[in-house]
């Protein structure tokens, strides 16, 4: 049975159901929990062995309580794995709350259902059917196949191509947005080609700009462009989001760490979000096995470093987070 | 020996008996998991489904091949229960419908990898179900030619089929051309491929059956039933006496009855549409096979289609 939703009460959809946004503690806020490259589920050589995951994802979590950490957030969306079943077990077992996201995307990670419909001609999902999926993921709770809602989704999360946004990509926006719009929960957009112009995409649906968080904003050429700023000075929320991450796509977290203290020095310290993009347990790809707690044991102390405040820290962590989850 | 694999096991060739070759249990596109608008308890998936299979043992069915794909909600472990307990053979595919079903880790995967899934699925079992598949299905994504991915899950299919044994189906049979050559380069005897689909409303007028016939495929008439008199046909519907007609005309040509399969591609339960009232795999006893004396076919003719050229299609050969 579907649970309720947090609805207009300033808490936060979690897995185990609302909870107050002061509760939350310090945030992870782009962070995948079981991540399965949709199909893996079928592949011949890839185990899912559920209390192996579980054991997994349980002893992170339980590493990241112990450095502090209070919510994690799964921002992979709907159909990357998204098992809201063990989530709950893994909330209950660890004391960490577990937000869920609904929405998907980019539009390649997309089943045929909604690329290539039993209609004549195939016509790709259009935006407000999307909206509809997302929003009773928000309102009545998230889907196990086939079977129940459990518990509402705390976010929508979906994400625009690489090489550019395609059609689809801005039906899957434009959707998302207003999924967000009509429920309260916030949207999480991992851009592709061009962060700026698909968050004007999302805002175009009449959404505030502080319900919107902005991920990826870490990558070299988005950091290169000044794009972090650009996102910012929209009143969106900048996701650093792969902290740990150092490789040719990403800035190092020493950059990082500058790039935060930029956005605070420009009195943008309301609109950063710090988070590593970890993978609890990848199946069918590689995934990105730091710990949850990477942003609080090795990153707060370049923060420190680069000159941020104690409060400044706190801000960031706990408090933005918690004022972008909390539904609306 | 001969022998098929079904959901319950490796059964001899001579038990399949009526062969259903082109049916659904129930079909979905990937992703229609996640729409509640489809969802159906499991009672209501049974009661569905067990009437109808039951029917059609009754009929004197003896076989059913599931041709859904890997993503479309294939279920074996279903379809094992159904099977136990209708005691009609429920032959399961591994493959994809088309590439357009193929979700994102398959659509990445290479040509051996497939191979090397099909294989596992054929030779070890479908996931840990034990349950072997008994033919690889392929097909065309929508748009009416093959993508690349398409070749690329055709070429698997060959390779599988050729280490296997087993048959390859096809979903639709335009673009032949690419499909013919990719069997002839890995080297796949055409008569272990079955080109499924030359008969829907859509896509008849473009699918050369005689030519492939020629070259040594077989042919499926597997879309029986989708009629335009249908109170709400599908949009591949087509006009009852033009399939039949197109059939006849068919196997009127010298030693074509030998290379022809026939079905209904219907669902006993769909997944991920509203389905099509009315249309279920009896409709073989209860309209076709009626039709086809009628049309003058005897008891020898109409056993080599339902009978005997399914068992050779369907039989390992290895």
């Amino acid at each position: 049975m579907g649970r309720q939703s947090a609805g207009d009460t300033g808490a936060v959809n979690t897995v185990l159901g609302p909870v107050p946004a002061r509760e939350l503690g310090v945030v992870a806020v782009h962070e995948a929990l079981l991540s399965v490259v949709p199909g893996a589920e079928h592949a011949f050589d890839v185990v899912i062995d559920r209390a192996e995951v579980f054991a997994a994802i349980a002893g992170k979590l339980r590493e990241f309580r112990a450095h502090g950490g209070g919510t994690v957030v799964d921002a992979a969306g709907m159909f990357h794995g998204r098992d809201v079943r063990l989530y709950e077990a893994l909330s209950r077992a660890t004391g960490v709350h577990i937000v869920a996201s609904t929405g998907q995307g980019p539009e390649e990670m997309l089943g045929g259902y909604f690329l290539t419909p039993q209609t004549n001609p195939p016509t790709p999902w259009p935006a407000e059917r999307f909206a509809e999926l997302f929003a009773k993921e928000a309102a009545e709770g998230m889907v196990v196949p086939r079977v129940e809602r459990r518990g509402a989704a705390g976010l929508v999360a979906t994400a625009a191509t690489r090489t550019g946004m395609t059609a689809t990509d801005e039906s899957l926006l434009r959707g998302a947005a207003r999924a967000a719009l009509a429920t309260g929960v916030p949207v999480s957009l991992r851009f592709g080609g061009d962060a700026v112009r698909e968050l004007d995409v999302v805002l175009d649906e009449g959404i505030a700009a502080d319900r919107v968080v902005v991920g990826g904003l870490d990558r070299a050429e988005a950091v290169a462009a000044g794009v972090p700023f650009e996102v910012a000075r929209r009143g969106a929320y900048v996701a650093i989001d792969h902290v740990g991450t150092e490789d040719a796509a990403h800035v190092t977290d020493a950059e990082r760490a500058e790039l935060v203290a930029g956005l605070v020095a420009e009195g943008h310290g309301g609109r950063v979000l710090v988070s590593s993009n970890a993978t609890g347990v990848a199946k069918g790809h590689e995934g990105n096995d730091l710990p949850y707690s990477h942003v609080l044991t090795a990153f707060v102390p370049l923060l420190k470093a680069a000159g941020l405040a104690d409060e400044d820290v706190r801000r960031i962590l706990v408090a933005n987070p918690s004022a972008l989850l909390s539904v609306r | 020996m001969s022998r098929v694999n079904t959901v319950l096991g490796a059964i001899p060739t001579e038990e399949l008996g009526l062969v259903a070759v082109h049916e659904h249990i129930g079909y979905g596109m990937p992703g229609s998991e996640l729409d509640t608008r489809w969802w159906k308890t499991p009672e209501e998936r049974y009661a569905e489904t067990v009437p109808k299979l039951r029917k059609f043992h009754e009929y004197g069915g003896g076989t059913f091949v599931d041709a859904t794909g890997i993503c479309n909600g294939r279920d074996v472990d279903y379809y094992r229960s159904l099977s136990a307990k209708t005691g009609v053979h429920i032959v399961a595919s591994t493959g994809f419908v088309g590439g357009d079903t193929a979700l994102p880790f398959f659509a990445r995967a290479s040509v051996d990898y497939l191979a090397a899934h099909f294989t596992h699925e054929i030779t070890v079992g479908i996931g840990d179900s034990g349950a072997k598949a008994g033919i690889i299905k392929v097909g065309v994504s929508r748009g009416g030619r093959m993508t690349d991915l398409d070749k690329r899950i055709y070429r698997a299919a060959a390779r599988a089929a050729k280490a296997t044994g087993v048959g390859v189906l096809t979903h639709l049979a335009i673009d032949a051309e690419n499909a013919i050559a990719i069997f002839n380069e890995e080297g796949l005897p055409l008569d272990r491929v079955l080109f499924g689909h030359v008969d829907d409303g859509v896509n008849a007028d473009k699918t050369r059956d005689t030519w492939i016939a020629e070259q040594g495929g077989r042919i499926g008439f597997d879309t029986f039933g989708y009629e335009t008199e249908l109170p709400d046909p599908p949009f591949w519907a087509r006009p009852r006496k033009e399939r039949l007609d197109h059939f006849l005309r068919f196997i009127g040509g010298e030693g074509r009855i030998r290379q022809v399969l026939a079905s209904a591609d219907a669902n006993c339960s769909a997944l991920g549409w509203p389905g099509v009232k009315g249309h279920t795999v009896n409709y073989i006893f209860e309209d076709l096979i009626p039709d086809l004396r009628a049309a003058g076919l005897d008891e020898a003719a109409i056993r080599t289609i339902f009978v005997d050229n399914p068992a050779d299609f369907l039989s390992i050969k290895n």
